[in-house]
């Protein structure tokens, strides 16, 4: 299988300048200033076969977006190499860009006072489409997103769900084989993300396209991305399968029953996470969910016994709070 | 040229904008019409004490003033809205969506934003420089207009090449928005002709900011001033600004993306 991109000992440090609180230093640092070097990406390799989808997934300020800009050509390498399609990103060759995009969820580039459909000519215009092809995929795009009604109102009367639709639709017109996409869902409601994310996948199986995503919302990654990549101050802590992820980091496991008789004593079973009346949550540890699972079905009267693995979130959320020592 | 058709689309853009906001054409109208009476009391004003400005007489200050017009709407329809939305793409960012496109970057910034109204200046000025042309009697050549419009033409790449200098620096000071300000108020003094202004000034309104080519030495065209010498002086001089701005663009942007640290 062909590789869409490979990244080997990537590394981005950048300067930062420094200074102490207050009027002095701010006035000494007009003359005289201190940098200080930050290693927002740290020596990390990966690679992604052609088509697949992979999840990015780092606390902020972990480096994602500093990674995605790399691949994209914005960003100059400190060290290592990264190759997408077989082209040096930061060369910003025209081939390479025509075949990428890059969509970022908190900034957008469609003319703001225009319909969409304007500035979906202009993409035209840059990627030197032809007018037949274009207007078959667009018409193509705005009918799968059920937009049609909306690509003639000006941008700004959007919602920002809406203003997201389009912008997605103006990222691809031109049928990239590289998808970057940074937090494409931040900001919106559950059916439209929802919505966002059942597109990027029919995108991805119909032109077979390589899709790194970066998301917020594990939702969007469960949905997506069978792999996902874990980065943690600027290292990678995980890639692999999102189920080996959470048997990987998660140490417990959730047992939740009904109690008939609710005055028991629970603790000897392990730490109550909620308890809503009748209905018991239990955290255990991995290791002693079947022991602890059968001491309750022996020593207790419950109903509607389930033992679950935590919820993703939480689990990134445990493996985010590892400190930088530890990554 | 694929560079010609993507200008052109930005342009179709920049004018489909434009018609969003009709009523900016009224106040465009008003402004010009403000900015010509104004110029035209100062010309009379003058010339009701003396018969000659460092010598030129009303009729070709009439000439300059409607080149000194026509360029600015050319500055401020095409050229300094581009370079505010390439500081304002600097500061939040928005450059990178620029900077993913096949296409030159240096064109795609200079060319996406048009100020269609701006252009009520260009046909104004158009306007002044035909009366000031009926008025010294149709006396162009033909070898005249063509030093006249090209001395439009290098004027205009002269300020956007000064434009384009000033706003890169934002790469390194992200900061810049000042410099509007700064222009708009050196380029008041193209008005008259920079020779009238002592040595010091008029070297600075030639070679640090660019009024001198921009106005003076078009409306030396018009009024059969330009010497060969000095046409070939400016076009050096925009041959050098052009590939001088541009290495200067390459390197902010290299500055931008991390590859000169």
């Amino acid at each position: 299988m062909s590789l869409a991109v490979n990244v080997s000992s990537l590394t981005k440090h950048y300067q930062v300048p420094e200074r102490e609180a207050g009027l002095k230093a701010a006035a000494q640092g007009l003359f005289k200033r201190r940098y200080r070097t930050v290693k927002a990406v740290d020596d990390i390799s990966f690679q992604i076969p052609t088509g697949e989808v992979v999840g990015f997934l780092g606390p902020n300020g972990a480096g994602k977006t500093t990674t995605l800009k790399m691949l994209s050509g914005l960003l100059h390498p400190t060290g290592g190499s990264a190759s997408v399609l077989d082209f040096e990103p930061f060369r910003r060759s025209h081939d390479f860009l025509r075949q990428i995009t890059l969509v970022m969820g908190n900034r957008n580039q469609l003319s703001w006072d225009l319909p969409a459909l304007d500035s979906f000519d202009l993409q035209r215009a840059i990627y030197g489409l032809h007018a037949d092809e274009f207007k078959k995929t667009r018409d193509e795009f705005i009918e799968i997103l059920e937009v049609g009604s909306l690509v003639k109102q000006p941008v700004r009367n959007l919602s920002l769900g809406e203003r997201m639709k389009m912008e997605i639709i103006g990222a691809l017109l031109h049928k990239p084989k590289v998808l970057f996409l940074d937090e494409p869902t931040i900001g919106l409601d559950v059916t439209m993300q929802k919505r966002i994310r059942t597109f990027v996948a029919e995108y991805n199986q119909r032109y077979g396209a390589t899709v790194l995503l970066t998301s917020h919302y594990m939702a969007d990654v469960e949905a997506l991305c069978k792999r996902v990549v874990v980065i943690h101050h600027g290292k990678i802590l995980f890639d692999g399968n999102l189920s080996a992820l959470v048997e990987r980091f998660s140490a417990f496991k959730t047992v939740a029953f009904t109690l008939t008789d609710s005055a028991s004593d629970l603790t000897p079973f392990g730490e109550v996470a909620a308890r809503d009346g009748s209905r018991v949550t239990l955290r255990v540890p991995k290791e002693k969910a079947s022991e602890v699972t059968s001491r309750l079905l022996t020593s207790l009267q419950v109903e509607d016994l389930t033992v679950e693995a935590l919820p993703i979130e939480d689990v990134i959320a445990s493996v985010f709070a590892i400190p930088k020592e530890a990554a | 040229m694929n560079g010609l058709r993507l200008a052109w689309s930005y342009l179709r853009i920049g004018i489909l904008n434009e018609f969003q906001y009709r009523a900016n054409l009224y106040i465009q109208i008003l402004q010009t019409f403000i900015a010509l009476a104004v110029g035209l009391i100062g010309l009379q004003l003058v010339f009701d004490q003396t018969t000659q400005l460092g010598g030129w007489s009303r009729t070709e200050l009439l000439a300059v003033m409607g080149v000194y017009i026509l360029m600015g709407g050319v500055i401020r329809a095409a050229i300094q809205p581009n370079m505010e939305r390439l500081m304002d793409d600097i500061r939040n960012g928005t450059l990178d969506f620029a900077l993913t496109k096949p296409a030159d970057a240096q064109l795609l910034v200079s060319v996406r934003e048009f100020r269609l109204w701006q252009t009520v200046d260009v046909l104004t000025g158009a306007i002044v420089i035909g009366v000031a042309l009926a008025q010294l009697g149709w006396s162009l050549s033909a070898l005249s207009a063509l030093g006249f419009l090209s001395a439009l033409v290098m004027g205009a790449a002269l300020t956007y090449c000064f434009w384009l200098m000033i706003t890169t620096t934002a790469f390194w000071f992200i900061r810049v928005n000042d410099i509007a300000n700064l222009f708009e108020g050196l380029y008041a003094a193209g008005r008259w002709p920079v020779d009238i202004y002592p040595l010091w000034l008029r070297t600075g309104l030639t070679f640090l900011v660019p009024v001198a080519f921009a106005v003076t030495i078009p409306a030396s065209a018009l009024t059969g001033r330009l010497t060969f010498l000095t046409w070939l002086g400016a076009l050096g001089l925009t041959v050098l600004f052009l590939v001088v701005s541009r290495l200067f663009w390459r390197r902010g942007l290299k500055n931008y993306s991390g590859a000169s640290a």
